[in-house]
């Protein structure tokens, strides 16, 4: 089993995915299910048009997509009542982008969403990188704050910001770490190594299409210091765990 | 094919990047199961500990294959000698270039200490590569300006922007002159969008090979692999590949 834990779909300023081109993609890679986010401008402003994009999406894929939800958490109450309206038609997750929506994940602007996807048992997409706003350790320190939610950490910090990766998922046991852009043999290696982190917290994605899947598929294929039970860590038991309860018993 | 981004191992510092020890033989044995014909050279010790040492290390290393590497020294240029040992680096050691990483070797680019040190590249006929990506040390015009005051030197940014800058990187190059952009650990759409609107010739690749904790350099070859997978035209490939960065190394490499 091979799941994709974070792929945007529609428009976004340099690239493009619809479903059926996603859905080829993941045929021809051998990928079976995939997490599907709104692309950026429904990330960062049309909230509403995006999350019923791609829960219409996943209602159409037979099961093999599942979508994360996304609200502006500058829209406050109409933050809340958007996730509730994508809960509604299906969402599973919440995915945030501190960038692409304006806010410091420790200024509480986030903190009713992370209340509603608490109340849901809902994991929580954070999307990081070099932004000072989207660092991996207070993004550690937001999820030590919530130890009851699950959190996902976007392409663990890529690339400069991977020295602060490891160091966050250490500080936060409900952090998982993502495989997007990451080599085994200078990043990944490090997570599989260290007891207090391990495969189980290490979720494959493509990042789908900022990315080519392939190259995403084949490092993890190729991660040749890691078990073959490992690699199923990776490759779907992580995620698996990331949704929980919302996990269908064909994504096991 | 010329990778414009590789590196010695790290023989004496201990760093967060695993590293594998491997001799030049085994970098060219890299070189040639990835399709690289040529590699730029950079120090790896020398940006954690930037001393003539390090330089003489990354020159002996090359000049085992002198057909297939050209090597890069560095300095920390607030030090009182770090004009001579760029001068030692063309004049004694052949170096074609010298390699800054501001962020790790904690300096501003807009410090006037640089300015006698670029003086002596450009006088050498050297290009400047510089780490770029990178806050608050490393933006991508922070080294454009630094490029500005020094025209006649060919400056590279030695990342394109990774993942936040490379918007300003497109940006720097295509209004600086002598600016150029290594794509090297830039991420695949932004790669696309940069030889699509990067002026010609400004645009080359790099894999930043040399920190892995293989002598084999998986992820660098996982990264040439990666390049027919980023929707670019074959005559764009060729650019950034071959003519650019032979255009930059002007003869020293055959």
């Amino acid at each position: 089993m091979i799941i994709d834990a974070h792929v945007r779909l529609g428009q976004g300023r340099e690239v493009t995915l619809v479903a059926d081109q996603l859905l080829a993609t993941m045929d021809e890679l051998g990928i079976d299910k995939a997490l599907v986010a709104p692309d950026e401008r429904c990330t960062a402003y049309d909230n509403q048009e995006g999350n019923a994009a791609v829960c219409q999406a996943a209602l159409a894929s037979g099961g093999r997509l599942l979508a994360y939800a996304v609200a502006n958490p500058w829209r406050g109450r109409r933050a809340v009542e958007e996730l509730a309206r994508a809960r509604d038609a299906g969402a599973v997750a919440l995915a945030v982008d501190p960038v692409l929506q304006g806010f410091d994940v420790l200024d509480g602007l986030l903190d009713p969403l992370l209340a509603y996807a608490g109340e849901q048992d809902w994991f929580v997409y954070i999307r990081t990188g070099t932004p000072p706003t989207a660092l991996p350790l207070p993004v550690a320190t937001l999820a030590r704050r919530y130890p009851e939610l699950r959190f996902f950490m976007g392409k663990s910090g890529a690339t400069d910001f991977w020295i602060d990766a490891a160091p966050a998922l250490r500080h936060a046991p409900n952090l998982w770490a993502d495989t997007a852009y990451a080599p085994w043999d200078t990043v990944l290696s490090e997570f599989a190594r260290d007891p207090e982190i391990g495969t189980r917290r290490c979720a494959f994605s493509t990042d789908a299409p900022y990315t080519v899947p392939r190259a995403e598929l084949a490092r993890v294929l190729e991660w040749s210091t890691i078990s073959a039970e490992q690699r199923a860590d990776v490759l779907s038991g992580s995620v698996v765990r990331l949704l929980g309860p919302h996990a269908p018993s064909t994504w096991s | 094919m010329i990778d414009f981004h590789t590196h010695t191992p790290a023989w004496k510092s201990a760093t967060w990047l695993a590293g594998a020890t491997f001799g030049a033989r085994e970098f060219v044995a890299f070189m040639d199961s990835a399709g690289i014909d040529a590699a730029v050279v950079l120090s790896h010790d020398g940006l954690f500990d930037p001393t003539p040492e390090a330089n003489d290390e990354v020159a002996a290393f090359v000049a085992e294959y002198p057909d297939r590497m050209v090597a890069f020294g560095t300095v920390s240029p607030r030090q009182s000698t770090a004009v001579a040992e760029v001068e030692r680096c063309f004049a004694g050691l052949g170096m074609r270039g010298l390699k800054l990483h501001p962020w790790l070797q904690g300096f501003s680019l807009h410090e006037r200490s640089l300015d006698p040190i670029c003086e002596v590249v450009a006088g050498a006929g050297g290009i400047l590569l510089s780490h770029d990506g990178t806050p608050p040390y490393s933006t991508p015009l922070q080294i454009a300006a630094l490029a500005r005051r020094h025209p006649r030197l060919p400056v590279v940014l030695g990342h394109g922007g990774l993942h936040d800058c490379w918007r300003e990187a497109l940006a720097a190059t295509v209004e600086t002159p002598n600016l150029y952009l290594c794509i090297c650990g830039t991420p695949p759409y932004a790669a696309r969008r940069i030889l699509a609107e990067a002026p010609p010739g400004k645009v080359m690749f790099g894999t930043d090979a040399g920190l892995s904790d293989k002598a084999s350099q998986d992820y660098a070859v996982a990264r040439v692999r990666e390049i027919d997978g980023w929707g670019i035209t074959p005559a764009q490939k060729h650019s950034m590949l071959v003519e650019a960065p032979k255009a930059l190394l002007s003869g020293w490499l055959s």
